[in-house]
């Protein structure tokens, strides 16, 4: 639930929300790229009481990608071509006591349909999906994350996973990676994940790239120097995240420049210095928002961002990148903002779920099960 | 027209949404905004579904948040909220106040007091706070709040084209938000005497989100109005059947009554009769309007219903008060 509440759209409406985007090689079946997108936060029900909204687009989108430059002024080149898979779902159908959902998935190859909560996802043509509800893989704990904001320091750790027992609704696809772009294409691909209407009328609503992003930093107006009473993540996530408009470039520029350097001068030093526009070294780099997956390397739970960091310092990566579902994105993105790795590592004291994800399809795990009957509060008509 | 989740799934996530709040709430690990978004979900599921239960919880959870969050704005906010929704207006207004001084976010705690402003008659100073708001940023709930009141004035010729332009600035799939808007508008054409745009809009509004009960009520009414009373009859009697809102039973009351169904009327009578007291008694402010209307026509005791419409005056004195509290006169025998 890293981009849970991103914005007030998001936040007054929860079925738009996109909360993670994972995207790494199957451990299972090599040469095969498996992309997650998981929306809908903070839902402690059954699993069988929750429905994909029949109004919305849920697509993943992937686009070849190249090392345009490495060194400080690191960039990456992405292609034109696009392999999407967009899944649109029906109205649930009575079935006995309860309510069918079904869905389809328009992929490159075609349609395949999908019944919402089977276990055994669908396959067709080199395309397994699912889709259901399932455990929020993300943990966090957010007296920490959000303390670090509030009072402007590292705080106490208190290791509560904030989110614990939450469920969200998952969507899994699996697909070779040789179908994407041919078997020549290069082995870099760039993930993004949106919600968007899909009436005749076609708006962009979310859109999540790497985690933690619009929430860790571009929420925080604090030591932003031009917009200061803006909350611009609306307007982010409304972007395609692989060509952003020039209109608002530099307000999020000013947004992630004054953010990360908060984040760096946490511990009483620099380790990220600012050029001499002010711009923090990152900043250019994260603006280019998806996950980026390297399929020539095989499945690696650390990945996350090790791409990107190499070639900022002008190596050769040397992990698939991308981003596993049970990755600790919270301590890695801390210790990154805040001292470069020159340091011990930021931890907010959670280090997974009680029910971590499995290396086998679909990956995350089962949702919680029917929670207790509700204890009434004192007092309180029920 | 804007497409928006199927009411099957927006409801079902809804009271999903509302659960899983609840079991936070009854565990001790509910933040202050959670909190809030719980009494504001119990307050919209209480007013599509007509369910007074869930105005009674929503109160009863932002009172007791208050107790343990007294110096946090979003708990007098959230107060203010629950307690306009039941029609106690002074005291929102005086939550609002503490909110803000609280430090509050300014636009939230404006929608909030012109939403009171106006629900009590003072449209001239709603009307300010209505326009900031659009000035501030045009988007849907700023600009269909102003059309609500161009629409609660009478003024359907300033509200209609804000109204088109809410849709044009709305950006989700929420069927609530538009639900709530078509039934509004609907409302202004009923009030202003067209029953057949009032139908239409009310219809768009119950197709959008089928469980809406006042929206299902009111094109009952506006059926019947039309002259399909089989349909309006068939409506009403599910709606009495379900909502503990006695005006569907009081509207069905009426329509039996006016086409000869005595037997029935009176059923569906008593069974009105005996809500309204029992939701006067708990709630004087909130009931009074709807209970006054009650006693003037179906419920056949116009001298109750002056002395409701009377203390609904002083709750608000809006126009609509003012001719209710003509009505009920006027129903009077002369002495």
């Amino acid at each position: 639930m890293s981009d849970h509440g991103a914005g007030p759209r998001s936040i007054a409406n929860p079925e738009i929300d996109i909360t993670d985007v994972f995207a790494f090689p199957s451990p299972e079946r090599p040469g095969h790229l498996v992309l997650v997108m998981n929306t809908y936060p903070f839902k402690e029900i059954e699993a069988t009481r929750l429905f994909f909204s029949d109004a919305l687009d849920y697509r993943i989108r992937v686009h070849p990608v190249r090392v345009a430059s490495t060194g400080p002024s690191a960039a990456f080149a992405v292609g034109e071509e696009e392999r999407a898979f967009s899944f649109i779902f029906e109205v649930p159908q009575k079935s006995g006591d309860s309510l069918l959902q079904s869905g389809t998935c328009h992929g490159p190859a075609g349609k395949i349909s999908v019944r919402v909560g089977d276990e055994a996802g669908a396959r067709s043509g080199g395309l397994h999906v699912f889709a259901g509800c399932r455990l929020d893989p993300f943990f966090v704990d957010q007296q920490f994350s959000g303390g670090i904001r509030l009072n402007r320091r590292i705080p106490e750790v208190t290791s509560v996973n904030s989110l614990e027992g939450q469920n969200i609704l998952s969507i899994v696809v699996e697909v070779e990676h040789s179908t994407l772009f041919g078997a020549h294409a290069g082995p870099l691909v760039a993930v993004i994940a949106e919600t968007a209407t899909n009436g005749s009328f076609r708006a962009r609503l979310d859109r999540l790239g790497r985690p933690e992003i619009k929430n860790f930093i571009m929420m925080d107006k604090a030591s932003d120097a031009v917009n200061r009473d803006l909350d611009v993540r609306d307007l982010y996530s409304e972007e395609d995240g692989f060509k952003l408009r020039p209109d608002y470039l530099g307000a999020y520029r000013a947004r992630l420049n004054g953010s990360m350097a908060f984040y760096d001068g946490l511990d009483g030093k620099t380790d990220w210095p600012l050029d001499a526009k002010g711009t923090h070294p990152l900043t250019e780099l994260l603006l280019a928002d998806f996950l980026v997956v390297d399929m020539s390397k095989p499945f690696n739970e650390d990945g996350y961002l090790e791409i990107e960091r190499a070639i900022l310092r002008g190596e050769p990566h040397r992990t698939c990148g991308g981003r596993w579902v049970n990755h600790d994105i919270v301590d890695s993105l801390l210790t990154i903002l805040i001292n470069n790795g020159n340091g011990p590592r930021i931890s907010d004291g959670v280090d997974g779920t009680a029910v971590p994800a499995s290396r086998k399809f679909p990956y995350l795990s089962r949702p919680t099960p029917m929670p207790p009957k509700l204890a009434p509060l004192v007092g309180i008509p029920t | 027209m804007i497409r928006t989740t199927n009411g099957t799934i927006a409801f079902a996530n809804l009271a999903a949404q509302i659960d899983g709040l609840e079991l936070h709430a009854a565990s001790g690990r509910l933040t202050s905004r959670s909190w809030a978004e719980l009494v504001d979900l119990l307050i919209l599921r209480a007013h599509v579904l007509g369910r007074i239960a869930d105005y009674e919880r929503a109160l009863a959870l932002a009172e007791l948040r208050l107790r343990e969050a007294s110096a946090e704005g979003l708990s007098f906010l959230s107060l203010a909220r629950a307690r306009g929704s039941l029609h106690l207006f002074k005291e929102a207004l005086s939550d609002l106040d503490v909110a803000e001084r609280l430090g509050i976010e300014n636009a939230a705690a404006q929608a909030e007091r012109a939403a009171v402003l106006q629900a009590v008659g003072r449209y001239d100073e709603a009307l300010v706070l209505r326009r900031e708001a659009v000035e501030r940023r045009a988007d849907f709930e700023s600009v269909a709040g102003l059309a609500a009141l161009h629409a609660e004035r009478g003024e359907t010729a300033e509200a209609e084209p804000l109204f088109d332009e809410s849709y044009v600035r709305f950006r989700g799939v929420s069927p609530f938000p538009l639900a709530q808007l078509e039934f509004q508008r609907g409302h202004m054409w009923w009030r202003a005497g067209h029953p057949l745009r009032a139908r239409d809009w009310f219809d768009a509004s119950w197709r959008r989100l089928p469980a809406y009960a006042q929206a299902e009520g009111h094109l009952a009414e506006a059926e019947a109005e039309l002259g399909d009373r089989e349909g309006a009859i068939a409506r009403l009697r599910r709606l009495a059947g379900e909502s503990d809102d006695p005006d569907y039973a009081a509207q069905l009351a009426r329509i039996l009554d006016e086409d000869g169904n005595a037997a029935e009327a009176d059923r569906w009578r008593a069974r009105a009769e005996k809500r309204y007291d029992e939701l006067v008694s708990r709630h004087p402010a909130a009931f009074a309007d709807h209970a006054a209307e009650f006693w003037s026509s179906a419920g056949r005791d116009p001298q109750r219903a002056v002395r409701l419409a009377k203390l609904n005056l002083e709750v608000r004195d809006t126009p609509r008060a003012r001719a209710l509290l003509s009505r009920a006169i006027a129903a009077c025998p002369a002495p």
